[in-house]
């Protein structure tokens, strides 16, 4: 067991080293998601009236985020900004349409 | 040929033709009449037991002893009780604050701004180096409770000034009010005219006449007296729609807007609902 030690840190070590460049990636990915996500939702914010979801889709990001979970972070980041596009949708075409509902 | 081009171009410009407030109240009262023609449409004040006679009788009942008896009272405490300036809320409105809740919301022309009842009590507030009240429950509601109860009886009258910042923030909650919005896609429209009467789930929907008479409200669900802008943020929430901030631009016109929609109809706040 003794001889084995430096043989069991070393393999510790190595897998640690590895491991760190590609859980640095995914944190940097979520980065970048979340900034695209946040500017998303800002750009729709001024324009228009956000669902709900796109704040709750964000704060599930951020805690999987934080438990370490980069790939379902990214996952709703990008999410809650899909929302905010179709929440820009929505009004555009209401834009057009909703007169056709005022009683004449 | 041209004098038909000519007469098919004006018949396109007519009816193109923005209608005026007026316009658009009489047509909503149209709207009412035909879908419902036994109901006298004064009684939608009264908003979900104009229709369904089984909650109209418990909420009967419930009028023995309102609930927001209590913030009325309050209310009247708060709005009596000078600033430390020495002067009071009936010194920031016409006839004292009594009686004045049927020309809320207005239209200031030297802002440009549509001020609502519980925005003119804290900027009267503000005005006397007192600190604004939160929005939408608590002592704000209560004084609001207050001045409404004062002026029961007199008939919503609402005003669009001949001005035309008056006009767009009228047309701005006028589209408000029939614009889709949230996760669900809803407009208030939705719910408040197409549905009204309706069940959803287990609820009666209100129609949208006579929807700005009675405010503000007890409701059971809040178990407490919450103003109109605590109703739209709930109503844009439940349609997953993010609510504004009370008393945002938004709001307020949405609030001048369905205001001027119940125009000479009684006023009856508070009230209770479930």
């Amino acid at each position: 067991m003794k001889r084995q030690l430096p043989v069991m840190v070393f393999a510790l070590v190595a897998t640690l080293l590895l491991q760190s460049p590609a859980m640095a990636a995914d944190a940097a990915a979520f980065d970048a998601a979340l900034a695209k996500a946040q500017a998303t939702l800002r750009d729709a914010e001024s324009k228009v009236q956000l669902w709900t979801t796109s704040d709750q889709l964000m704060k599930g990001a951020a805690k999987a985020a934080a438990s370490g979970d980069y790939d379902l972070a990214i996952e709703l980041a990008n999410e809650a900004g899909l929302h905010a596009q179709l929440a820009l949708a929505t009004a555009a075409r209401e834009k057009q349409t909703w007169q056709n509902n005022v009683p004449k | 040929m041209k004098k038909f081009l000519i007469a098919c171009f004006l018949l396109v410009a007519v009816t193109n033709v923005q209608a005026t407030p007026e316009q658009d109240r009489l047509a909503l009262r149209e709207f009412f009449a035909k879908r419902f023609p036994d109901l006298d449409l004064n009684e939608m004040i009264n908003g979900l037991y104009a229709f369904d006679e089984g909650a109209r009788e418990q909420w009967l009942e419930m009028e023995e002893f309102p609930p927001y008896e209590i913030a009325v009272e309050a209310g009247e405490e708060a709005f009596n009780k000078p600033f430390a300036n020495g002067k009071g809320y009936a010194d920031c409105f016409e006839n004292g604050g009594i009686g004045i809740r049927q020309n809320f919301p207005r239209f200031d022309t030297d802002s440009g701004e549509v001020i609502t009842l519980e925005y003119a009590i804290n900027q009267c507030r503000e005005d006397n180096g007192e600190a604004p009240l939160p929005w939408l429950t608590g002592e704000l509601a209560e004084i609001s409770a207050y001045m409404a109860f004062t002026s029961r009886g007199n008939r919503m009258n609402v005003v669009i000034p001949d001005d035309p910042r008056a006009v767009a923030a009228y047309e701005s909650g006028k589209e408000y009010y029939y614009t889709r919005r949230g996760q669900l896609e809803f407009a208030c429209e939705n719910c408040h005219m197409q549905s009204a009467g309706n069940l959803l789930r287990a609820d009666t929907l209100s129609g949208m006449l006579g929807q700005a008479t009675h405010w503000p409200v007890y409701r059971s669900k809040w178990g407490e007296t919450g103003t109109l802008h605590k109703r739209f943020q709930e109503c844009n929430e439940q349609v997953r729609a993010k609510p504004y901030e009370p008393q945002s631009k938004a709001y307020r016109e949405l609030e001048y807007f369905l205001s001027y929609m119940s125009n000479d109809m009684e006023m009856n706040g508070p009230a209770s609902r479930r």
